[in-house]
């Protein structure tokens, strides 16, 4: 394969837009780099990146969800609510604010497909309706996610940090787990006479690969530890590409995206697997409502504004396509943390909102337009 | 030049163009040249190039990025867009229909250069100049009346009206019959003999032989992206140009091979299906029997039915008013293709890029979608069965492909039509409903799929073919069952079957139909 200059940046793209991105803060504000701020974008990048992976699966079969910011607040609330106010136990209050979330989103992903109204339409009202419980829920007051600040699982979800040892090993499993899977794929593959990539380039990205993990593990132990929110992104990413590249399930994922018409004809259980996605897509929503709620410490009136937005433009920033059919796990990781990153550093920098609003929306847009200018062929 | 000599001057011609795209070279020096008021076939199996020349002749390509020479009344000329090529008087009409559906006949005559007052669109001109415009290409269609609303043929008629209104003095017709009827096709063909008596000249691409040879004076043929001969059609047979074409005498065009039948496989008996409820019926009172080892032909004219009817047993078209359809003494309730591939019933839809192919994804996700139920082990795909079955249907399938990861987008109209049968195959159906599977495809690939035929039949499936060319179905089917207007137009042997009598039976002329059973 001839490597060319364009070629490079396509396929770097992201790589070089996330290096450039850290270069400018490092600069500029050299706290950026630092381990305790490292780990505080590593929990905000976990919150973020969850529920684009959510919305990854929703934007495979051609769906969007607008209602997921409005949900993280809502389902945050729910849980907060239940903590607080009613002094139901943690784990219970998570568990009965997820299962509502499962179902409102199931019963939202019915109605697109059987009702054949457009998924855009829903889930703009879910919105709506979604802000308006969530303020009917708190009663417009702040409601932590703790009594007295003792530590519950609610209040835990972003406080707690895995001891350096546990790192250390997690990390050394991750690794050995990534080189097993990689080598058995790359067999498989030859197996089935398929191009595999040359044996320089897999041990390279292995090695790039282990000391990253290795690198993230030192980095955030110089703080408190590897924090429990890059667990659950791990864990979730992890379920999402299983589901995404190694299921029926997914492959019916991409199908419908591609041609809807096509897959209803091939068999495809259309309605169901849409239906599935919104429900997962609403197990999502709880989860990173959740997360989000604990970090902010409390469930206030402006938990996840907005938030479906930066899940969408992760997605769209990772080569995800609107239009259905096409996206990757990786691609909206890296899109989660290109979106995670700008935040951070300008807070950091202590940029008005009204300037952060307009660079978001700018990186959004530019990005796009470059993927769309190198993919041109 | 001589006014004598330049009456004769081709009014177009080409000298050895060559056209290399990355990787292949899609044309390999073609010489032609189109005289004055005639009408010139260009015949080829796809991939010969016809597409690449259109577009040459046409402005898409441009000047410069061919070698070779273009000449338009003698002299060179050099298009670097598809103005200049209209301003040279060259039109051609598409494939794909260029018509916007929402507008009027009129609109979108003056689609692009609507005339203009005072900077608003005056209306009364806009359907004058179109009643004009009609009226000069003797095409008796209402200006008013929306495209959506008119049939494939009249959007056709549309779009020739809209070339004809940049007088062309040279006008290209790439596959303008593809989805026309007989009555419809005669209509298109006396509009072009129309314009050709008034000195138009015309390119006519097309696959099917009894209108090249009803309407061409001389056939170009093109293999492999070269100009091979060029014949008059008056000295010249079907056969001679086919084996131009492809290269090698053909001995067998319909190598059906019937061989004995089995248990019946479908019964549909007194069907009675509309759109939907409350609707009224669009296939009323059907009956028939397909066995093991059997080709069922359906024909019958465009609206007949024949598409719905396969789509409905699908379980993807229509509500079920009455009757029952079994296969293999199976309730078949027809809710969704979903159920109805699981009762081992499998389709080859007529539109294989709208509802059969995932253009672009690979090849691979293409085969085995239909089948993934079939392809796990504990909820996860298993990934070495479902390749090892990609690759056993790829290669027996012979799609000319590098590999399972080849993006379908990338492949031939035949090969992307194997892959559609493919997935249908990969299901192991029982029965296979096959709808039009021969459409857009050439002479060569055409044969493969009748011969997969054979090798099905001869496995001990069942087959239902439909096709609106009536000689594959007398060729290919050992019964046949005519479909007129949604009802039973007549069943007939492949003995008494002749095209006079599917023909009459399609036009519902024949009352009683004549009940044959193979002895």
């Amino acid at each position: 394969m001839k490597i060319t200059l364009k070629s490079a940046l396509r396929d770097y793209s992201m790589l070089i837009a996330l290096a450039a991105i850290w270069a400018f803060f490092g600069i500029e504000h050299p706290v950026f780099l630092s381990s305790r701020n490292l780990s505080l974008l590593l929990i905000e990048l976990s919150i973020t990146a969850s529920l684009a992976l959510g919305m990854l699966l929703v934007l495979l079969p051609g769906q969007i969800d607008l209602s997921a910011g409005s949900g993280v607040g809502l389902s945050g609330a729910l849980a907060a609510v239940l903590v607080f106010s009613h002094g139901a136990p943690a784990p219970l209050a998570l568990l009965a604010s997820m299962a509502a979330c499962v179902v409102v989103w199931s019963a939202m992903g019915a109605l697109i497909v059987r009702q054949r109204i457009p998924a855009f339409i829903i889930t703009l009202g879910g919105l709506l309706v979604f802000k308006g419980l969530h303020w009917l829920t708190i009663k417009g007051q702040t409601v932590p996610v703790s009594e007295g600040g003792k530590a519950n699982l609610y209040s835990l979800l972003t406080t707690y940090y895995l001891p350096a040892i546990a790192g250390y090993v997690l990390a050394a499993l991750v690794v050995a787990a990534l080189c097993w899977s990689l080598l058995r794929a790359r067999a498989r593959r030859a197996s089935y006479g398929f191009q595999v990539p040359d044996t320089e380039r897999t041990f390279l990205t292995l090695f790039i690969a282990a000391q990253l993990v290795f690198l993230l593990v030192v980095v955030t132990n110089q703080y408190r530890g590897l924090p429990l929110p890059a667990l659950i992104l791990g864990t979730l990413a992890l379920f999402v590409y299983v589901l995404t590249a190694h299921t029926p399930f997914g492959r019916y994922l991409y199908a419908i995206g591609s041609n809807e018409e096509a897959a209803f004809i091939s068999g495809v259980p259309i309605q169901r697997t849409v239906v599935i996605a919104f429900a997962l897509m609403g197990g999502v929503v709880a989860l990173t409502g959740f997360m989000q709620t604990a970090y902010a410490g409390a469930s206030t009136s402006t938990v996840g504004s907005l938030m479906e937005l930066d899940a969408v433009a992760a997605c769209v920033i990772g080569g995800t396509s609107l239009r259905g059919g096409r996206g990757s796990v990786t691609g909206v990781l890296f899109g989660a943390l290109i979106m995670a990153s700008l935040l951070n550093g300008m807070t950091l920098m202590a940029v008005s909102p009204e300037i952060k609003f307009i660079a978001r929306g700018v990186v959004l847009a530019l990005a796009v337009w470059v993927d769309v200018k190198l993919n041109a062929d | 030049m001589s006014a004598l000599a330049a009456a004769h001057a081709p009014v177009l011609a080409t000298r050895e163009l060559v056209k290399r795209f990355p990787g292949v070279t899609a044309l390999g020096g073609v010489s032609f040249d189109l005289l004055p008021g005639e009408v010139h076939a260009l015949c080829g199996e796809n991939g010969a190039g016809k597409s690449t020349l259109i577009k040459l002749l046409s402005g898409i390509h441009v000047h410069g990025s061919y070698e070779g020479t273009l000449l338009a009344a003698g002299r060179e000329v050099k298009f670097s867009s598809t103005r200049d090529a209209e301003a040279a008087g060259i039109a051609v009409i598409y494939q794909e229909l260029a018509l916007v559906p929402e507008m009027t006949v009129a609109e979108n005559l003056c689609l692009g250069h609507a005339p203009v007052r005072r900077g608003l669109i005056d209306w009364d001109a806009v359907y004058t100049q179109a009643a004009r415009v009609l009226k000069m290409a003797k095409i008796e269609l209402d200006p008013t009346a929306e495209v959506k609303n008119l049939g494939v043929a009249e959007r056709q008629l549309v779009e020739i009206a809209k070339a004809l209104s940049k007088d062309p003095k040279v006008l290209i017709l790439d596959e303008p019959t593809a989805a026309l009827s007989d009555d419809e096709v005669q209509r298109l063909l006396d509009v072009v003999r129309d314009l050709k008596a008034r000195g138009i000249a015309a390119i006519y691409i097309s696959h099917k032989f009894e209108e090249v040879f009803a309407i061409a004076d001389r056939i170009t043929v093109l293999r492999d992206g070269k100009s091979v001969v060029t014949l008059a059609t008056q000295d010249t047979s079907p056969e001679t140009v086919i084996r131009h074409m492809v290269g090698r005498p053909i001995t067998e065009l319909f190598p059906r091979r019937p061989n004995a039948t089995g248990e019946v496989l479908l019964s549909v008996s007194d069907l009675t299906v509309a759109p939907h409820r409350g609707a009224p019926p669009r296939l009323t009172g059907l009956s028939f029997e397909v066995r093991a080892g059997e080709v069922l032909g359906i024909g019958g004219l465009m609206g007949a039915g024949r598409s719905e009817l396969l789509l409905h047993l699908f379980g993807a078209w229509g509500a079920r008013l009455a009757g029952r359809v079994k296969l293999a003494e199976i309730e078949l309730k027809a809710t969704n293709p979903h159920h109805a591939l699981r009762a081992g019933l499998a389709l080859v839809s007529e539109d294989r890029k709208r509802y059969g192919l995932f253009l672009e994804s690979a090849i691979g996700f293409n085969l085995s979608l239909s089948s993934l139920s079939q392809l796990q082990k504990g909820g996860l795909l298993d990934e070495s069965a479902e390749v090892a079955r990609s690759q056993a249907l790829f290669s027996s399938l012979r799609v000319k492909a590098p590999g399972l990861e080849t993006v379908v987008r990338t492949l031939s109209g035949g090969n992307q039509q194997k892959v559609v049968i493919g997935k249908a195959l990969m299901t192991e159906p029982k029965v296979l409903l096959l709808d039009e599977p021969t459409r857009g495809i050439d002479v060569g690939a055409k044969l493969e799929v009748y011969e997969l035929i054979n090798r099905l039949c001869a496995e001990g499936k069942a087959i239902v073919l439909v096709s609106s060319e009536l000689p594959e179905l007398l060729g290919m089917s050992d019964r046949i069952v005519m479909l007129a207007e949604g009802r039973l137009g007549g069943t007939f042997s492949r003995a008494e079957a002749t095209q006079e009598r599917l023909l009459s039976a399609a036009l519902g002329r024949r009352s009683v139909a004549t009940l044959a059973q193979p002895s």
